[in-house]
């Protein structure tokens, strides 16, 4: 063989080599992993004790003592750093605009009527796992005849709480005309958040909040039941779906997010062949992976705090009322539409009310639950945590995706699908962003039922094929 | 030769040639940028007013008991997580014990005596009013040259870190033909000095800030000691004025450049390419390193993007302040730490002098600006200077503690520090070397100053 001859199938040997190479990494990384098994733990202080399975009615009534108390630290607070000039939003939150806040909060925010409204969704308590946890138990009032009635977690996350789904909550158990089925929301508040107990013992990550919800839904009655969740409720619910399928019967979230080694490498592909990864209509949401990668680090400072040091910024956090309002709005604006950090009111009340945002303020504050909320950070990270891989392991229960335009990140169909095999919606929201219940009530509620009509069609289908 | 040889062999030599061109732009060092004096002050710039001012700290009773009034009504704090210890931060069963310390045994009055013991001054450079402790020798004795250095302490650390180390500098030694006369400043939004009002106060700009601050003094050349920011704007003042700083030593001595990162990983790989055999056992690996630093960095992502959130929280809680700080002072002592209920603080510190520290923060309400050092510096803005890639020549000494959060052998740094006289591999110590080791460090300036005045080899 000539020197061209042999310069050739060393070319080509190379070419199959890395071919071969970037195939077989393909090949490895999409191997799913195992469904771990996890069971119903003991999360309370010291040893295990049984359960107390008792539903108690629950309704907030907090002491005139916390009011008072509140009253004086909102008094109290000295004077803040002013912005650097120009700044905006974008050292974080805006003290100038911060003290506007706290005059509204402290001139106008009646808690007495607020209360009111938070009680207005029937409530209960009970002990799950060895921690009290609180939950709205919404039923349909009116059932028309033939009318099925679904059984629906919905799962809130950080810095929320269940006050985001005020307004969603009723377009769900409302029975709408031509629909076959309709809603009944049990939306619980994760364990150590708002009025739900945290754990004592280390080690409660989001699947294990999942196993404690099964058990919770199993408590009420519900053997199956549909999943909707954003946030860390996406992230409990994925978790849900993927350990218990025979549980969940359909899930459904607004803010997919994938770090699996899998879809780290699909990503990076993508950049030199998008179609492998993404339609050309939603580039742009994914590439440049630099600019998208600035982003993230831009906003992920709290997140980095609270994964390794949840305990150490809880204490100011606990202790300052203005301060745990600054650190929670933040994301409000931010999370909403990223653009407002370039305004100097973040444009925090565009699409909300300071009345409603200070009630998701006032749940973390009269329970004084902020640690612990941040601690569920640090748990879904951990060696232990991370080596379930749950990420990795397929998720065969029928799935919905709704992509709200400014969500804080977006994932395409196509690597969606590597962990959802069962995708039976995928739809792009005209507006909205992360807090997707709480901004746009309508607009998720409609998904969610266009959904479920899909699961529930697919499902008919395929049974009345087997009867066949 | 046939013609695809020839092509083969172009392209082969043209591969290699690019590469290398690649990797030499890459990993060269960048000239030394030059930057201008501005005003941080509020509004228009306006003339500085360049009297220096003696100054006492005398907070106001009012400050005092509202303090007090604010420990009391800390609310009950979440408890830790069953043997938690400090892996979740700062321990809050602990927390509690330091809260009734500072509210029973911790003495303002008494504090505030001893940290006026320093000659103390104000003076305007720059728009912002700078605070510095002036320390002159007491008695010089005859033929002993007294040298002027500048003491620079970091986040979240302040002055106080040095009241132990000052006596050390400024105190004749027998044998020795030169004395240290000392200035430790705050620096800008720490403690006693004004913080920027503009956008753009990085480390850089504060070592323009500081060198103007001793010029106002009457020092046109000087000595710089630093670490944690110290040791930053120490660096970058010897890169942007090496005709005014005769001699550089640093207790965290690091370098931030591509070459800088290939070697490490490089080394980790394989250590004996660049290290002592002796010297391996006390290596840390990449992997190792970037583990500890990504646990320990959450503070610096979250400070260095939303200074300004964050510090709402830290202004208007004092025991929320101490526990973001002093969970420092524990892991950066040493990270083993971080295993014991109470972080092992009083092992090498009395809480009345971390209190100290705390409330120098704490009454002068300067958290938020403290904080906008990092969001100021690590920006496109700052990197794009070049100044983590320029060389410095000025005689530099680095002093190595075993407990550093993070650092660099010598065979790193000689890329950035080209006039590195001393690297000492001290025996015991951790971030705060001021505050802990202040005899160690001491006798390292002062042999590294010794080493930095001797004539050059070869004369």
């Amino acid at each position: 063989m000539g020197f061209i001859g042999k310069f050739l199938v060393f070319g080509a040997g190379l070419a199959l080599l890395v071919g071969a190479g970037i195939g077989g990494l393909w090949y490895k990384l999409s191997q799913p992993a195992p469904i771990p098994k996890l069971e119903l733990q003991y999360w309370g202080p010291g040893k295990a004790k049984a359960d107390d399975i008792t539903i108690k009615p629950f309704k907030i009534n907090v002491s005139n003592e916390v009011l008072e108390d509140l009253r004086d630290r909102l008094d109290l607070l000295p004077p803040l750093t002013p912005p650097l000039e120009g700044a905006n939003f974008r050292y974080g939150f805006n003290s100038d605009y911060l003290q506007k806040v706290v005059q509204f909060w402290q001139n106008e925010y009646d808690w007495r009527s607020r209360e009111t409204f938070l009680n207005s969704l029937p409530q209960f308590s009970t002990q799950v796992g060895g921690l009290q946890l609180h939950f709205i138990h919404a039923k349909p009032r009116e059932v028309p005849a033939g009318v099925r009635v679904l059984p629906l977690l919905l799962l809130h996350g950080w810095p929320g709480s269940v006050r985001e789904f005020y307004e969603l909550i009723p377009l769900l158990t409302a029975a709408r005309p031509g629909a076959g089925f309709v809603f009944e929301v049990v939306a619980p508040s994760l364990p150590g958040f708002g009025f739900s107990e945290g754990a004592a013992k280390p080690g409660l990550g989001p699947a294990q909040m999942g196993v404690l919800f099964r058990a919770l839904m199993e408590r009420l009655g519900h053997k199956e039941f549909y999943v909707q969740g954003g946030d860390w409720g996406h992230v409990i619910g994925s978790a849900m779906a993927t350990l218990f399928p025979k549980s969940v019967l359909g899930f459904h979230t607004n803010m997919v997010f994938l770090t699996t080694p899998l879809s780290q490498f699909r990503l990076l592909l993508g950049s030199f062949i998008p179609s492998l990864v993404v339609e050309p209509e939603h580039y742009n949401k994914v590439y440049p992976i630099v600019k998208n990668f600035m982003y993230i680090l831009e906003e992920s400072g709290y997140f980095h705090l609270q994964t390794t040091k949840p305990d150490t910024v809880g204490v100011s956090l606990r202790d300052s009322a203005v301060g745990l309002a600054a650190y929670i709005l933040e994301k409000f604006s931010t999370w909403t539409d990223k653009d407002w950090r370039s305004l100097p009111d973040g444009n925090l009340e565009k699409k909300f009310s300071l009345t409603n945002l200070l009630d998701n303020v006032m749940i973390y504050w009269v329970s004084g639950s902020i640690t612990t909320s941040m601690r569920l950070y640090s748990e879904a990270f951990t060696k232990q945590y991370l080596g379930l891989q749950i990420d990795s392991v397929p998720c065969i229960v029928p799935t919905a995706v709704a992509n709200f335009p400014n969500e804080l990140s977006y994932t395409p169909k196509k690597i969606a699908e590597d962990k959802y095999r069962n995708l039976v919606q995928f739809s792009h929201l005209p507006r909205g962003g992360h807090f997707a219940a709480f901004e746009e009530p309508q607009l998720l509620a409609n998904d969610l039922w266009d959904a479920v009509e899909n699961i529930r069609k697919i499902r008919f289908q395929s049974l009345s094929k087997i009867k066949k | 030769m046939g013609f695809f040889k020839k092509i083969t062999i172009i392209g082969a030599v043209l591969t290699l040639i690019s590469a290398v061109a690649i990797g030499v732009i890459c990993l060269r060092s960048l000239p030394a940028p030059s930057l201008p004096e501005q005003y941080w002050g509020p509004g228009e710039p306006k003339a500085d007013k360049t009297v220096i001012v003696p100054f006492k700290i005398n907070i106001s009773d009012h400050i005092i008991d509202d303090l007090n009034d604010r420990l009391e009504l800390l609310p009950p704090l979440t408890p830790p997580l069953e043997n938690a210890n400090f892996r979740y931060g700062f321990n809050s069963d602990y927390l509690q014990k330091v809260v009734q310390i500072w509210l029973k045994e911790y003495k303002w009055r008494e504090r505030e005596a001893f940290l006026n013991k320093f000659p103390q001054f104000k003076t305007q450079v720059a728009g912002l009013n700078i605070h510095f402790i002036h320390v002159k020798p007491s008695k010089v004795p005859e033929g002993v040259r007294v040298l002027p250095l500048l003491l620079l302490h970091g986040w979240p650390g302040s002055v106080r870190e040095f009241y132990d180390l000052i006596p050390l500098l400024t105190t004749p030694r027998e044998h020795e033909k030169f004395v240290f006369e000392v200035v430790a400043p705050s620096l800008p939004g720490y403690g006693f000095s004004d913080g920027a009002s503009k956008k753009g106060l990085g480390a850089a700009q504060m070592a323009v800030v500081l060198k103007s601050l001793m010029e106002r003094i009457g020092f046109k050349k000087f000595y710089v000691q630093g670490g944690d920011w110290g040791s930053i704007i120490g660096s970058d003042m010897s890169i942007l004025f090496p005709n005014s700083v005769l001699g550089y030593h640093s207790n965290m001595c690091f370098v931030n450049s591509p070459l800088a990162t290939v070697k490490q990983i490089i080394s980790s790989i394989w250590p004996s390419l660049f290290i002592d055999e002796d010297k391996i056992s006390n290596f840390r690996s990449f992997g190792e390193r970037l583990m500890y630093l990504l646990e320990e960095t959450g503070y610096m992502h979250l400070q260095s993007t939303k200074p300004d959130t964050i510090g709402v929280a830290l202004r208007d809680s004092p025991a929320g302040l101490a526990s973001y700080i002093l969970e420092k002072f524990s892991t950066w002592t040493d990270r083993e730490w971080r295993s014991l209920a109470d972080g092992g603080l009083t092992k090498k510190y009395k809480l009345i002098n971390l209190l100290d520290n705390i409330m120098i923060y704490w009454v002068t309400g300067s958290i938020t600006t403290s904080l906008r050092l990092y969001s100021e510096t690590f920006n496109k803005a700052q990197f794009s200077l070049g100044i983590d890639r320029a060389q410095c020549t000025v005689p530099t000494a680095c002093a190595l503690f075993p407990n550093e959060i993070d650092y660099q052998h010598e065979f790193i740094l000689k890329d950035k520090y080209v006039n590195l006289i001393q690297v000492t591999e001290m025996p015991r110590g951790g971030h705060f070397a001021a505050f802990e080791e202040p005899e160690l460090l001491a006798d390292d300036i002062w042999e590294a100053v010794y080493k930095m005045r001797l004539p050059p080899k070869g004369k």
